[in-house]
């Protein structure tokens, strides 16, 4: 078992279950600091994958669909790493899946799909089955008629919970697979983000930014 | 022939002394790494990280006394049973202080962040040092059947 970064995983603290957790363990600039001793490869690889698919994701955030899918497929030849790819095409299938629908749900046809064409092995397997509640992928993905539920009830917050959930535990087997390795690091990384953006939750600072996003929707258009 | 089995005599009677050394290295090294990194997130009770660092070095004192009880005149007769002996318990304190770096490592890492579960994170190392005394006393037993 190769364990190049007992030192690096030794010095970041134990990160609670975000939903108990009160504050944040570790600042960024304290973990950004820990994050020196990664190999300069694997730290070019982590930033990647955090401005792909970071709960928080950078402020760059791409603004159409074929951006993102143009993004993802640069940043995923940049990416060796096995266990960093797995954990980024979880995200993008997650994303892809919540887009689907999304989109259905707004009354949208199987054709909304076209502009992610490309962007996840499911895209045309949802096309194909968009007429399934759950577009036949239960058995894979057990919470997407929980996440379903949540859309239909325009429960935004209970949606975001699950699927932070979802990527906690995911995150959680990554980690246990090398706990002294590259996976241990970028698993605690993604956790922490998780954990930043639930205790950054604030409906008033929301409201604002969702008011925010409008006007830059309008003044572009 | 003669002077080949005798080689192997010799290679029998420093290898648990090696072994355990090599071992011990790498599980020091190990487990050091891990209270270096743990030392930036404690505020007190270094030495206690520290100390658990030194445990898996007990296999070179295992490897020392095996060595210095297989050590007699070297004759065609004795090198065979020295070699297969001194080999054998040197390769089983090589893998014990190793995989008690790892041990002590992971015990390290979660015991900083909840001090009231060092003892008991400490199991598993006490485990696999438990299995190196076993090599190591048998080891003694089966060296006084080797003739002088």
């Amino acid at each position: 078992m190769a364990e190049p970064y007992i030192t690096l995983v030794s010095s970041l603290p134990y990160l609670p279950p975000f939903e108990q957790a009160g504050r944040s363990p570790i600042t960024r600039l304290r973990l950004e600091q820990r994050l020196h001793n990664l190999d300069t490869d694997d730290a070019r690889q982590l930033a990647k994958a955090e401005a792909l698919v970071s709960w928080r994701m950078s402020l760059a955030k791409p603004k159409t669909d074929a951006d993102m899918v143009l993004r993802s497929r640069a940043a995923m030849q940049d990416i060796s790493q096995p266990a960093l790819r797995d954990f980024i095409e979880f995200r993008i299938d997650q994303q892809v899946i919540l887009a689907g629908l999304r989109r259905r749900n707004a009354g949208a046809d199987a054709s909304a799909l076209e502009p992610i064409a490309g962007a996840s092995r499911w895209v045309r397997h949802i096309a194909a089955h968009w007429g399934d509640p759950n577009f036949k992928l239960a058995a894979v993905y057990p919470w997407i008629g929980e996440a379903r539920g949540y859309l239909d009830g325009n429960n935004a917050a209970a949606l975001d919970s699950l699927m932070m959930r979802v990527i906690w535990q995911k995150l959680g087997p990554i980690a246990e697979s090398n706990k002294f390795g590259f996976e241990a690091v970028f698993a605690f990384v993604f956790k922490w983000d998780i954990l930043q953006a639930w205790l950054a939750r604030d409906a008033a600072q929301a409201k604002s930014r969702f008011h925010d996003l409008i006007k830059e929707i309008k003044n572009d258009s | 022939m003669e002077p080949l089995i005798l080689a192997l005599g010799w290679v029998g009677l420093y290898a648990p002394l090696a072994l355990g050394a090599v071992g011990s290295m790498i599980g020091c090294s190990r487990a050091g790494s891990a209270a270096c990194g743990a030392l930036l997130e404690v505020e007190s009770g270094y030495g206690r990280y520290i100390g658990v660092a030194a445990m898996p070095s007990s296999q070179t004192i295992y490897g020392i006394v095996v060595t210095m009880a297989l050590r007699r005149e070297l004759s065609v007769e004795n090198s065979p049973g020295i070699f297969g002996l001194g080999l054998l318990a040197g390769l089983a304190l090589l893998f014990s202080a190793s995989a008690q770096g790892s041990a002590c490592a992971a015990s390290i890492n979660v015991s900083k962040n909840k001090l009231e579960i060092f003892g008991i994170s400490l199991a598993p190392a006490a485990l696999v040092e438990g299995f190196a005394v076993f090599a190591f006393v048998f080891a003694l037993v089966l060296a006084a059947g080797i003739p002088k």
